[in-house]
């Protein structure tokens, strides 16, 4: 048996950023994973509030928050956990190399691979929009065999937002990898982390380079590491270099998880991957230990603390066989759901307000307890964070990395 | 004006059945939809190609229809069947008399239906539940609606037959009790256009009525709304029915990776409502799980439904005691001449139903051309040798697949593209192996306006991940060769495309679906924001 200060369980940005808060306030934490976490399916960038709930775009995240209902997560972590939570992962992600910017009170504009250009509240340099201003040329760099990137239409639907006056030009690369499938952006920033790949691409490009009036948009193909490739990229163009969003792998996703992983073995943190957590072992008001499956044989984790970053019906932390029969898997804590069939979901898949399944979660008080129907709390021990919570649907409002981030700080500071 | 000796109103089953029949008599025949082909029931069903053993008690003469189209389809439509082998199970709960009844009908009717032990029926379907007490076995088989209309509308090419899709009929032109064409609108321009005709045959289906309305005629036709689940495994190796008294939701049909399980029974006044409630996906479930107990386990891919077009003759009964069968109305009797009707009737009879009505036509217009429909197979199929020489260049297992949705001609022309152009070996959807030769294929073909369209040709967004990622790939693919201004609007496509995909998920948004719609919205909502949202 093994004894904890603190048990995480998840490994998305949630579960990690629990466990890297717990372990840098000196616990003694196990990480508990299953799978490979969501990070490499979400683009990396830290959403914090892009819509309000009428639909209407967020200037300042931190104004757009003070008109959210009380129920809303948010309002549970408060302001003040959500700006140390920011300032915490700013200084983490400048430790290792890998810095992000952006700030509470203003959105960055990240061009996405369909050519729009999406809010978020904290990117790396390398998927900051703010980089277009003052060019006047966008080159639009694709890539031989690349799948899910298309400059035309890139081309097509950016032009209204950047500036019907500026030159939009498509330059397709040959990066040589080829082999009998269909090639990825994580295959083109492995082959980018190497010199040999990094030289013929900017040799390609240079070309088309013109200081600051051109600016390179790409796919996530800027190497694996941190701001590495697009530092060195940047420096032989001289000219600005920006990424798009894309269908996963999200380069930039396993970016971040990289940097991470690498922060919570400097911190001591025990990751045991490949493990299910079948069952929480109760007694009065705490959770003393939780059971997992590892192989075939189970295993039982002691701690005194335990933080659920399980991911919510997107990863399975909260599962529902039937109707209106919700369920958390591990803790069984009550799930708050919207009942009824016309309020589970919209008639639009992409509508002017929420939809009702993505709100199901736990309620929670405001120390992330889990609460249940009467308002009672359920464990004094077991915090709840990230897309387990309910009350907000973070599709429609742009939130999900933001809940996830200050949900895990203030989790952790408790 | 364009004019046609024949107008065909209706682009499903029936309606193609007739263009290619005339056309193989030398008729000069013009087919218009107002949609899509093959948008209505002939796609939104089972895909149950019937032995008849559903009939062999209720009604013996379509049963009888049944197993004879049954081996007609088969034998002409080779790579739109697969051969699945068909089984009736009865459960401890059901009337044991009603077996008697059936292996009679099934007899009479001329249905092998074969009796095998219950240990024998739980190695052919370990599944099944526990609560089976016998089972049979009958030439059951699993169809492809969207693969055999097309397939009769590429025989009917050959022979000179022509189609116009998204051209809704609104008006019928008559002059002295006799027809002499019609009206309709493009769908897409708005624009009125009329065609001229010495013969207009309704066959609308679920819209009989109302295109007969057009012309002030009445025609009893009850459009009937059939629910399905389409779920996202192989559930059962053969199609499997439940032998009692035909209810909702006893039918399990496996196609390729799928299972499609139906199939309710309500009638409804509007044929265009598709939707599906929760309480429709509540009933199936309920007696689906009877015959496959951890049925709830599976992810449900989708709800579809679809208007079966009943025929009500005066004083007739409805719903499920209605009769499967077909009629054909000769309006000359109503008063106007030159205009038809044909209702009812089921996917696997409808080679039989266009022989029939085209055999009338004929008669009036003095063609003596036999039906030659039953011999001639619908498509020549692609050779094995090449298949064999395409194989070097398709990337996967996608070949054979390829080939029996494509046929010979655009077979050849996406084998040549993948040959010459390594770079269309990528694939634009991974769960059905459609490569991006393919795909541009059918883009450029001018009767695809919208991604759906290429859909139903293809089977892109039709499996596993539900169009999560051809949705752009295809899109992007739109955006190059569409026709118009509509076709390449990337980002509307995308959206209309996700929004047809949700349609049918919202029934089931329930068990693992959920997880596979948060993963849509965030990458399209979220990674791609294509929501747009106001301005502040």
């Amino acid at each position: 048996m093994k004894h904890s200060d603190t048990i995480v369980i998840g490994s998305g940005l949630a579960g990690l950023m629990a466990a890297l808060t717990s372990a840098r306030r000196g616990k003694k934490v196990t990480l508990l994973t299953m799978g490979s976490g969501s990070l490499s399916l979400n683009s990396g960038v830290i959403d914090v509030l892009g819509f309000d709930e009428n639909h209407a775009f967020v200037e300042s995240p931190r104004k757009g928050i003070e008109t959210l209902p009380k129920d809303h997560p948010y309002k549970k972590i408060g302001m003040d956990m959500l700006e140390k939570s920011v300032e915490a992962f700013l200084a983490f992600t400048k430790e290792y190399h890998f810095p992000y910017r952006g700030s509470l009170d203003k959105q960055i504009m990240v061009p996405t691979a369909v050519g729009t250009l999406k809010p978020t509240c904290l990117a790396p340099h390398s998927m900051d929009g703010t980089g277009f201003k003052g060019c006047s040329k966008v080159i639009i760099v694709a890539v031989e065999g690349l799948k899910d990137f298309y400059g035309d239409i890139i081309k097509e639907n950016i032009r209204p937002l950047l500036g019907e006056d500026l030159v939009y030009e498509i330059v397709t690369i040959d990066t040589g990898l080829t082999g009998g499938r269909d090639i990825t952006t994580l295959d083109v920033a492995r082959w980018l982390d190497h010199d040999k790949g990094m030289t013929t691409l900017s040799e390609a490009l240079k070309p088309y380079a013109k200081g600051s009036e051109t600016v390179f948009l790409l796919p996530q193909i800027l190497g694996t590491s941190g701001h590495a490739g697009a530092l060195a990229l940047r420096g032989k163009l001289e000219s600005e270099v920006i990424e798009t969003t894309c269908l996963p792998p999200s380069v930039n996703g396993l970016r971040l998880q990289k940097i991470f992983y690498e922060a919570l073995r400097d911190s001591g943190v025990d990751i045991i991957e490949d493990t299910k957590v079948l069952r929480a072992v109760r007694k009065g008001a705490k959770c003393t230990a939780v059971v997992a499956q590892a192989a075939a044989r189970e295993k039982t984790y002691e701690a005194e603390k335990f933080i659920l970053a399980t991911g919510g019906f997107y990863s399975g932390g909260i599962t529902m066989r039937e109707f209106e029969h919700p369920k958390e898997a591990i803790f069984d804590l009550p799930v708050w759901f919207v009942p009824g069939e016309e309020n589970w979901s919209n008639e639009q898949l992409f509508a002017d307000k929420p939809q009702g399944f993505a709100m199901t979660g736990i309620r929670t008080d405001e120390n992330l307890l889990p609460l249940d129907g009467n308002g009672k709390r359920v464990y004094d021990n077991v915090y709840v964070v990230g897309r387990n919570l309910g009350g907000y649907d973070f599709c429609f409002e742009h939130s999900g990395n933001g809940v996830a981030l200050a949900s895990a700080y203030k989790a952790a500071m408790m | 004006m364009d004019k046609a000796t024949v107008v065909v109103i209706g682009g499903g089953a029936t309606g193609v059945g007739i263009l290619r029949d005339l056309a193989m008599r030398g008729v000069d025949v013009l087919l218009v939809e107002k949609c899509d082909l093959v948008n209505g029931a002939s796609s939104r069903y089972h895909g149950l190609l019937h032995s008849g053993g559903r009939y062999a008690v209720k009604d013996q003469e379509a049963a009888k229809e049944c197993i004879i189209e049954n081996q007609i389809l088969r034998k002409i439509g080779t790579s739109c069947v697969e051969p699945t082998g068909g089984m009736f199970v009865r459960l401890d709960i059901d009337d044991p008399d009603y077996e008697g009844l059936w292996v009679k009908g099934c007899a009479d009717s001329g249905i092998e239906a074969k009796p095998i032990t219950l240990e024998e029926a739980f190695r052919l379907e370990p599944l099944l539940s526990k609560h089976v007490v016998s089972a049979y076995l009958v030439p059951d088989a699993a169809i492809d609606g969207f693969r055999m209309s097309w397939q009769n509308v590429e025989s009917a090419k050959r022979y000179g037959g022509r189609f116009q899709t998204y051209r809704e009929v609104v008006g019928v032109l008559q002059e002295n009790g006799q027809v002499k064409g019609i009206e309709v609108r493009n769908t897409i321009t708005g624009e009125i256009e009329k065609i001229a005709c010495d013969i207009l045959v309704n066959a609308a289906g679920g819209w009989a009525g109302k295109v007969a309305a057009l012309a002030g005629l009445e025609v009893g036709v009850q459009p009937d709304k059939g629910t399905l689940l389409a779920f996202n495994q192989r559930i059962t190796n053969h199609v499997v029915n439940r032998l009692h008294k035909s209810s909702d939701g006893d039918i399990f049909v496996p196609h390729g990776s799928i299972t499609i399980l139906g199939t309710s029974s309500m009638s409804i006044p509007d044929p265009e409502d598709t939707s599906s409630s929760r309480e429709e996906v509540e009933n199936l479930l309920a007696i689906g799980e009877k015959t496959f107990e951890n049925l709830r386990d599976y992810r449900m891919l989708r709800a579809f439904a679809g208007s079966r077009p009943l025929y009500m003759p005066p004083g007739g009964a409805s719903g499920r005691g209605a009769s499967r069968g077909f009629a054909i109305v000769d309006h000359a009797n109503d008063g106007l001449k030159g205009m038809m009707t044909i209702v009812g009737g089921k996917f696997t009879t409808y080679r039989l139903m266009a022989e029939k009505i085209v055999d009338q036509i004929c008669a009036k217009l003095n063609v003596t051309e036999p039906c030659r429909t039953a011999e001639e197979p619908l498509v020549p199929e692609v050779s094995e040798n090449d298949k064999k020489e395409a194989r070097k260049y398709f990337p996967a297992f996608g070949t054979n697949l390829a080939a029996t949705r494509l046929g010979p001609e655009r077979f050849a022309r996406v084998a040549d593209s993948l040959k010459n152009h390594p770079e269309k070996r990528e694939l634009v959807c991974e769960c059905e192996n459609v490569t991006l030769a393919e795909v541009e294929e059918i883009a450029r073909d001018l009767s695809s306006f919208q991604i759906n369209d290429i859909r139903r040709r293809t089977r892109i967004g039709m499996g596993t991940c539900q169009a999560n990622f051809c949705a752009l790939r295809s899109a992007a693919v739109f955006a190059k060769y569409g026709q118009d201004n509509g076709a390449r609007d990337s980002i509307g496509q995308m959206k209309q495309f996700l929004q047809g995909r949700w349609k049918g998920i919202r029934p089931v948004l329930v068990g693992r679906t959920l997880r596979e719609i948060e993963m849509t919205r965030a990458l399209y909502e979220l990674s791609f924001h294509v929501n747009g949202g106001k301005k502040a």
